[in-house]
């Protein structure tokens, strides 16, 4: 009955078992001596002696397993260690190639985090609003609840193992699959059934071409100014609406703040990367720590704004060190003299801020310091590469994109490398800072006025460059009879309005397989329901009698009752959805496909696939930390940005 | 929320006629008026037929011929059901060796895991220790961190251990309170216990072990039931580690084994053999799944309003 193999694990069990007996006894002996030295009263020692005695088996496994780890990984995510053979310290690497997509299949790591991303910010929303629908109608009292409670969770016992999702996959074949059978079979049945399932079709091919022409890299360029000048746009309208108050200048400080994050972020990747960073960005980074200080004293906080600014400097540091220590890669640049000399620009307003000794003349200096820059950005390098020319084109708002034929004019970096989003940002952060500090009425509106029309015409400009851009990709892939380029593919899907004799290609098609996961994910949605429904629950009916004398209708009893009760629910949702979109493995090693397997694939797999497959150990720790920092930074945002949660 | 708190009604839930239907979905008891009611039995019956449909047609599939898998057709159930597929894949060796594979790790990684989260669960709820705080809030940080940070060291630390390929990497470390969700879950059962069972144990001389084994422990069960439920669940369901650490053929194991059955050389594809093979693995969780249910499903419900 028993073979070698697991005769030899029995044994080990047994070992661990009085390993840890020993181990436990050990370390709460240790904890007691401690507790003595301490001075702790006799009683009080016990009560240490038997904590830890019986909380000892995870603390000896949280080091053995956990600690020990994590600091060998950090380790070998500096080294090219592969199983079997030698270490050699290599620096910034691993990570390096990793960001700059180097190599033979370079993109694949940024294809898996952008699926990812994907799954996380596409998929759990639908998680969600699957879960929240079905704890709405299970929180009744009809007869049977129970029972169909129990169908409706099934599913989330069965998709974390194979057999249910290769059920999925046999039922969601392109030829003779269920799904589509079924689904074509409605389709000529019902006028009105095939009307919405061709909008469906051509919504989600529509969609996932535009998100895949996106992540394959090229073109991205007039969606870099059109998302910074969108979300300008949305957050100085959210100012310009209600009345002026405190709320305002809270929304301000608050978009600034998150800004401050991102920017943060990038510079210290910047950093690691020891890219020629663009100074703006730097300068941007400093700004915002010094507009923490100005809101922050305005209302008193001064120990928050501190820390921006030990925070601000501390990042500046780390990419400083960084920039110094790393190697310059062959084949690129020495930009480590211009990235110092951005970061010592930036320096300067943080150094400020820690004296002290400030006031708003402080803006003057910001205002040279700003002309002096554009000045370094644009001439002599700029001018002399003949890019100053699409610069001018941007800032008076004419197309960018002169020669759609040209390959190799759309191929270099766009206009992304000549005026950045980083100045968008600025500018931004620049009309935030006015809202807040100024004290006429009259300027303020100004401001938002001039910053409104400005966003507008960067968007419109933007998106019609946009149209120009995405119709020379085309025009080129066609040139060159292929579809390499993924908006071929995209406007294959959106030329033929709608598609009327096709049917989901769900686990062939690059378009179809994330929406093939995400369904699968709505399928066993239960957990998220059960959470919610426990919230339904604990929402006291009274408040609903109340409203409902106050003249509440259902829809408003539903958005301004239930939504704000189950708030708890639904964050502790977001969060564990976003967690676990990010480490999604079984459902993707199941449904992929060898020529889908780029657009399916999550972080999770890739780092099965690299590391596991091929025994690259220094590579796979350095996509597991940059993962687990990616992680952590989304659920820190999320508990930092969490105030639309009601706590009772 | 401050309308309905200003109008101080709280008192007035029984001035309420338990029939009144202008409630609608929102409020517990009541009856409702025939059609809405009609109406929340589609939507519950429509979506349970969502719910259950792979499962069914997994079933009907299993019971096909290959002439008829391969057909194009929309029947969920074959005229004649090929029980034979299943004898057939009953006294196959490696099915019977994965499966065996699998009990066995699920029997090891459940003694381990259970009882040495019942030992932590009861030091974070029912003693009171200095550092107990820190050591908590450690073992809650290791909740934010994702499991890949410590994938790959852990895989060398297997390796250089000779563990790889074997059993040892998936089932010892649940000997070490494996999963701090589920320690968080059964303090917070634990934590809900009267304490006064702990003191009046204390004064007739009995030690915490005694307390825990004789007093605690007995009352935990339900608690108890819903963890091992879930790493029951989680370690059958289990593909990622096996696929790591078991690539020995003699040490595969059921997860493995079915997604192994599809294999896109194959044509084709033989489907009912997939969902047999399906069908036999998914049946120890369904049965778990329905005994346990109550557990279960309250279990979830603890870890998600507590937290």
């Amino acid at each position: 009955m028993l073979d070698q193999p697991k005769l030899e694990t029995l044994l080990w069990a047994f070992g661990t078992i009085v390993f840890i007996f020993i181990g436990s006894i050990l370390v709460a002996q240790i904890a007691r001596a401690v507790a003595r030295g301490f001075r702790l009263s006799p009683a009080e020692q016990l009560k240490v002696y038997w904590g830890f005695l019986f909380a000892s088996p995870w603390i000896i496994g949280f080091v053995i397993f956990v600690v020990g780890p994590s600091l060998a990984s950090l380790y070998y995510s500096f080294t090219d260690y592969k199983l079997g053979k030698d270490i050699n310290w290599v620096g910034l690497d691993n990570y390096r190639s990793l960001i700059n997509a180097e190599g033979r299949d370079g993109r694949n790591f940024n294809r898996a985090m952008f699926n990812s991303l994907y799954y996380a910010i596409v998929g759990v929303p639908l998680q969600i609003f699957a879960a929240l629908s079905m704890a709405l109608i299970l929180n009744t009292t009809v007869r049977g609840v129970r029972l169909f409670r129990l169908i409706f969770y099934m599913p989330v016992i069965l998709a974390g193992g194979p057999a249910i999702l290769l059920a999925w996959r046999y039922m969601l074949a392109d030829n003779g699959g269920f799904v589509n059978l079924t689904l074509g079979n409605l389709a000529e049945s019902f006028f009105l059934f095939n009307w919405l399932y061709r909008g469906f079709i051509f919504l989600v091919e529509g969609f996932n071409g535009f998100f895949i022409g996106l992540t394959n890299g090229n073109p991205t360029g007039p969606l870099t100014f059109f998302l910074p000048a969108f979300v300008a746009f949305l957050i100085i309208i959210s100012l310009i609406r209600g009345e002026w108050g405190d709320n305002k200048r809270e929304i301000a400080r608050r978009a600034i703040e998150m800004i401050g994050f991102l920017v943060g972020g990038l510079l210290v990747a910047a950093g690691l990367m020891a890219e020629p960073i663009d100074i703006s960005w730097t300068f941007i980074w400093s700004l915002m720590v010094l507009a923490g200080w100005a809101i922050n004293t305005h209302k008193g906080h001064a120990t928050r704004a501190q820390l921006w600014q030990w925070l601000g400097l501390g990042l500046l540091i780390v990419g400083f060190i960084l920039t110094l220590i790393t190697p310059v890669p062959e084949g690129v640049e020495d930009a480590t003299l211009g990235y110092l000399t951005a970061i010592a620009f930036a320096s300067l307003p943080i150094l400020f801020t820690l004296v002290q000794k400030i006031d708003h003349r402080v803006f003057l200096v910001f205002g040279a310091l700003l002309v002096g820059i554009i000045l370094i950005r644009v001439a002599p390098h700029q001018l002399l590469n003949g890019k100053a020319d699409v610069l001018l084109r941007y800032m008076t708002f004419q197309s960018a994109v002169v020669q759609p034929d040209n390959l190799d004019y759309l191929n270099t970096e766009y206009i992304a490398s000549y005026m950045d989003a980083a100045w968008l940002f600025f500018i931004l952060i620049a009309t935030l800072l006015g809202v807040i500090l100024t004290k006429s009425a009259k300027l303020r509106q100004y401001t938002l006025i001039g910053a409104t029309v400005f966003f507008g015409v960067v968007m419109i400009n933007s998106a019609i460059d946009g149209v120009t851009y995405f119709r020379a990709y085309d025009h080129i892939a066609q040139a060159e009879g292929g579809s390499n380029f993924h908006f071929a593919r995209f406007n294959a899907a959106t030329s033929t309005v709608p598609d009327m004799s096709s049917n989901p290609k769900w686990l062939t098609n690059d378009l179809w397989v994330k929406p093939s996961l995400i369904l699968i994910n709505m399928w066993s949605a239960g957990a998220g329901m059960l959470i919610f429904l426990a919230a339904l629950k604990g929402v006291p009916g009274s408040l609903y009698e109340a409203a409902e004398v106050d003249g509440a209708n259902r829809v408003q009893r539903f958005f301004r009752i239930t939504l704000p009760m189950i708030s708890p629910a639904m964050f502790y949702n977001v969060v564990i959805g976003m967690i676990g979109a990010l480490q999604t493995f079984e459902a993707v090693y199941i449904l992929r496909n060898n020529d889908t397997e780029t657009s399916v694939m999550s972080a999770a797999y890739y780092l099965f696939q690299r590391t596991f497959l091929q025994a690259n150990i220094g590579e796979g720790s350095a996509i597991s930390w940059l993962l687990a920092v990616i992680i952590v930074a989304l659920t820190v945002m999320q508990f930092r940005y969490s105030n639309w949660v009601h706590y009772e | 929320m401050s309308t309905a708190t200003s109008v101080h009604v709280t008192e007035s839930n029984e001035a309420i006629p338990v029939n009144n239907p202008r409630f609608g979905i929102f409020k517990r008891s009541y009856s409702m008026a025939g059609f809405g009611k009609f109406m929340i039995y589609v939507a519950l019956i429509s979506a349970s037929a969502f719910f259950l449909f792979p499962l069914v047609w997994m079933t009907g599939t299993s019971l096909k011929t290959v002439e008829e898998v391969g057909q194009r057709q929309l029947n969920l159930f074959p005229e004649v059901a090929q029980w034979g597929n299943y004898t057939k894949m009953l006294n196959d060796p490696a099915f019977q060796l994965a499966y065996g594979n699998s009990v066995f790790v699920v029997i090891i990684v459940l003694l381990g895991t259970v009882t040495s989260i019942c030992l932590v669960g009861y030091a974070f709820s029912r003693l009171e220790w200095r550092g107990r705080n820190i050591v908590f809030t450690m073992m809650m940080a290791t909740l934010m961190l994702p499991a890949q940070a410590t994938l790959v060291p852990q895989y060398v630390l297997f390796h250089q251990l000779r563990w790889v390929p074997g059993f040892n990497p998936i089932a010892i470390p649940g000997f070490f309170a494996g999963g701090a969700a589920l320690v968080f879950l059964l303090r917070q059962f634990m934590a809900t216990l009267p304490k006064d069972l702990d003191e009046a144990a204390m004064i007739d001389g009995a030690n915490p072990l005694q307390i825990w084994w004789y007093v605690i422990m007995p009352l935990s069960r339900p608690a108890v039931a819903t963890i091992t439920v879930f790493l029951f669940v989680g370690q059958w369901n289990n593909l990622f580690m096996p696929l790591i650490y078991l690539k020995d053929a003699s040490l595969t194991t059921m997860p493995v084994y079915v997604a192994g059955k599809y294999n896109l050389q194959e044509s084709p594809i033989p489907w009912q053999n997939i969902m047999t093979a399906s069908v036999l693995f998914v049946i120890p969780v369904m049965i778990v799944f329905i005994l346990t249910q109550r557990y279960f499903t309250e279990g979830i419900a603890l870890t998600g309003t507590k937290g």
